[in-house]
């Protein structure tokens, strides 16, 4: 290490006072200082102190373990976690540069969760009690003899198989008799209203499939709360999947502009400047969320003002972001192309972003950010015989097969009955079974 | 103002969770290394060569997109144009073994094992029947055992942490304070602190086994068959290797007469001729004789044919298939018969079932895949089948 926490400390107040002043209004920050490998081990884990325990953490730990140590992949320079008081993993090995820029950037990270609308659920002051105390009660059910790692385990695989199947952020899931009041109500505005067939369940359509499963399964209360730990935990990340663009443009917006006020001495300032263009430099062929958010951001203030881009920070996602904010003049700027794999197996262009394709690739841009990439599927219908009938939303792209499969054999085994899937595959409707 | 603080402890969060992913991860490798047993490059191998062995990973499912959907990215420059191809379709797919199409993003791990290592994943649940201990003969191992410790020794045998202790109960048994001692005085280590490891040499009695490989090499004996009988006896003689320290393992070949030839001989060289099976069974009765007594050994004998014969030595194989049965543990009888095998002649199989007792086998290789199946089946506890 080329410094002391303390120096640290002095930045610290310089970057805060900076940051007020542009009326940044995060949680308080704690900087925890580890080393690479504690890094991937809170990597692992996605940042939370402490947290059940299950084999897919050790996969995830040994792939980016290998992947660093074959030098094909960085670790990230932090890890901060939505809690409050923010909790930021910092790598000790970093420079003393680097640590200045990631400190700046926390804040910008801290002052989104704090704000943004999508994340108003999290609840950031419990997360880290409500994860220990989870990690307790399934060490539990494993060392109870009539449950044991193998059940534990399994139930586990089956949540996480669809642990993002369920109510994202600011959409609305209304319960039985609240679904009965909103019918009578249209009924009421339009005699005509079609009826409502009180003995299907659900009445309407349900997304959180983990939920429909939790409250209508016959399941022993071991499962039932690993059900909802994993349901709780998809609902704390679909914020940050949902805003990820924004979250990380924001960050280093504000990264950028507190260290151009820092008045920082020049060698460190080649460093910071060197430092930043690696962060938001474009990926090829994909989309960097650090460049888009930081483009888009920029070019927000400079053609709407500042407050436009506190307004966005606050009501927007990934989605709603691009729709309202992405030009012809960005998509152009950052050379922004659609493609697809052919028929034939070869990949090749579908839309460039000139007068008449832009729209077009934007388009396909808002589908593809903010969990745009994780399939929409809904509960239509728990039959009288036991079947869970699912439908998916399809929107031009087909699921695939054989994962899907394997999905609904992890959902049979939670609601213990048979689960049908009701898509479009190849033009085709289908009917999956597990 | 932030908190900044050092983190706690470096203890390794992730160990557990890693270590059920290796049990995972081992458990497909057991599961899925059965075709790759028989595979040219590895039969002939000695036990330190690494090979890279392809394993399927442990999957999370989750529902997910295909790949007829469209992406969006950014390219380098400008000059990008609408229908211009941008990735080939990868024609040379790589073989992955069983697997049909790799679109859908199986995730494989290479491990690289030696053979010893794969036979130890091999072979993890399998044991030689009966492998019941014989009189002790001359065959036993010397092994160095720890046995309490001693104030005399060589200095490299000397415990340093025993040592300590020594002098720490002398130090307070002799009431002096390192802390309250005054300026150069110390407590210096006495010769009786200092403890040495003892070792003692032990002998350790351990089973006598001897396995007998019988290969028919005459010309009915083609290369597929041969092939599959070297993956056999290969198999089987890792297996031993892997499982018993002190086997001897004892190499014949026959044609129409029976030689006792080297480990390498018998891997690689081929004759031809015609076929008497009861010379090779004949041999081993020999060696049996001359060098190992059933008294004090173990024996087993693996046999090797595509089950044709001479009629007139039937009734030699027979008998001489007799008298090794009532002194082996167990008697393995492995025919190889690839497809084209359809000749209405007595097999030495048909030949063999009705007669053998408990302690003999007799399996079936039809083809590549058949080999590990049936390596099972003649350690299994079955009588086998044909």
């Amino acid at each position: 290490m080329d410094y002391q926490l303390s120096q640290l400390e002095e930045w610290d107040e310089k970057i805060c006072d900076i940051a007020k002043k542009h009326g940044l209004d995060w949680f308080d920050i704690t900087y925890e200082f580890i080393d690479y490998f504690s890094m991937i081990g809170a990597m692992a884990f996605h940042g939370l102190p402490s947290h059940f325990n299950h084999w897919s953490f050790g996969k995830s730990f040994e792939r980016t373990h290998h992947m660093y140590n074959m030098g094909m992949e960085g670790l990230p320079y932090e890890l901060i976690l939505n809690s409050n008081p923010s909790l930021a993993y910092m790598m000790r090995e970093n420079p003393f540069y680097l640590q200045i820029l990631i400190m700046a950037h926390c804040v910008g990270h801290s002052d989104f969760f704090k704000n943004n609308r999508t994340f108003k659920g999290t609840k950031p002051e419990t997360i880290v009690g409500r994860c220990r105390a989870a990690k307790k009660r399934f060490q539990a059910y494993v060392e109870d003899p009539s449950i044991g790692i193998d059940k534990v385990e399994a139930a586990v695989d089956a949540c996480y198989a669809v642990q993002f199947q369920i109510q994202r952020p600011g959409w609305i899931r209304r319960s039985r008799s609240e679904i009965i009041e909103v019918h009578k109500e249209k009924l009421k505005a339009d005699p005509e209203y079609p009826d409502l067939d009180t003995s299907k369940n659900p009445l309407a359509p349900d997304y959180d499939i983990l939920g429909f499963i939790s409250e209508n399964a016959k399941l022993p209360d071991w499962k039932r709360d690993i059900i909802e730990v994993c349901r709780d935990e998809g609902r704390y990340f679909w914020p940050q999947i949902q805003t990820k663009i924004m979250n990380e443009g924001w960050a280093s917006y504000w990264h950028y502009t507190i260290l151009h006020e820092l008045d920082l001495p020049p060698e460190l300032h080649v460093a910071f400047v060197k430092s930043h263009n690696q962060v938001i430099r474009p990926h090829v062929g994909g989309i960097n969320p650090y460049h888009l958010g930081f483009h888009l951001f920029q070019r927000i203030k400079q053609r709407h003002g500042i407050e436009e881009c506190f307004l966005a920070r606050e009501v927007h996602h990934d989605a709603s972001f691009v729709r309202q904010y992405l030009t012809q003049e960005d998509c152009e700027e950052l050379n922004l192309f659609s493609y697809s794999k052919k028929k034939n197996g070869d990949t090749s262009v579908d839309d460039v972003s000139d007068e008449e394709g832009w729209e077009e690739v934007r388009r396909d841009l808002v589908k593809q950010v903010g969990g745009g990439s994780i399939p929409v599927l809904y509960v239509e219908e728990a039959k009288k015989n036991g079947d869970l009938i699912l439908c998916h939303e399809h929107d031009g792209r087909d699921l695939e097969l054989s994962e899907t499969k394997s999905v609904l054999e992890h959902l049979y085994r939670l609601w213990d009955d048979r689960v049908i899937l009701n898509t479009i595959i190849d033009g085709k409707y289908q009917k999956i079974e597990n | 103002m932030s908190v900044f603080k050092e983190h706690k402890t470096n203890a390794d969060r992730v160990a557990s969770d890693r270590r059920r992913h290796k049990q995972k991860i081992d458990k497909a490798i057991r599961d899925g290394i059965h075709h790759i047993v028989s595979d040219e490059s590895i039969i002939g191998q000695d036990g330190k060569k690494k090979f890279r062995i392809p394993v399927r990973g442990i999957k999370e499912h989750r529902f997910v997109y295909g790949n007829n959907g469209k992406q969006v990215g950014s390219a380098p420059g400008t000059d990008v144009k609408r229908g211009q191809t941008i990735g080939k379709k990868d024609r040379s797919q790589p073989a992955r073994p069983d697997k049909p199409g790799s679109d859908s993003g199986e995730e494989f791990y290479d491990v690289e094992m030696s053979l010893d290592e794969l036979a130890e994943y091999l072979f993890a649940d399998l044991g030689l029947p009966d492998l019941e201990r014989k009189q002790l003969t001359n065959i036993t191992s010397h092994k160095l055992k720890r046995n309490g410790y001693r104030t005399e020794g060589i200095l490299p045998r000397l415990d340093k942490k025993k040592s300590a202790i020594a002098r720490i109960k002398r130090m307070k048994a002799a009431g002096f304070d390192p802390d309250a001692a005054e300026e150069g005085e110390t407590f210096p280590f006495h010769e009786d602190d200092l403890k040495f490891r003892h070792y003692k040499l032990k002998d350790e009695p351990c089973t006598n086994a001897v396995v007998f490989f019988v290969m028919d090499v005459s010309g009915s004996m083609d290369q597929d068959k041969k092939f599959l009988a070297r993956s056999f006896c290969f198999l089987m003689y890792q297996f031993i290797r892997s499982k018993y320290e002190n086997v001897e393992v004892v190499f014949v070949t026959h044609d129409i007469e029976a030689r006792e030839v080297n480990e390498s001989e018998f891997f690689t060289i081929g004759t031809s001729g015609g076929t008497f099976a009861s010379t090779g069974l004949a041999l081993v009765n020999k060696i049996i004789e001359e060098r190992f007594h059933p008294d004090s050994w173990n024996l087993y004998a693996f046999h090797l044919s595509d089950g044709d014969n001479f009629d007139s030595d039937n009734g030699a194989y027979i008998s001489q298939h007799a008298l090794l049965e009532s002194q082996v543990q167990l008697f393995g009888y492995c025919e190889l018969e690839p497809d084209r095998s359809y000749s209405q002649e007595e097999k030495i199989s048909r030949l063999l079932f009705p007669r053998m007792r408990e302690n003999s086998r007799c399996v079936t290789i039809k083809s590549k895949e058949d080999v590990f199946p049936a390596f099972q089946s003649m350690l299994g506890s079955s009588k086998g089948s044909a």
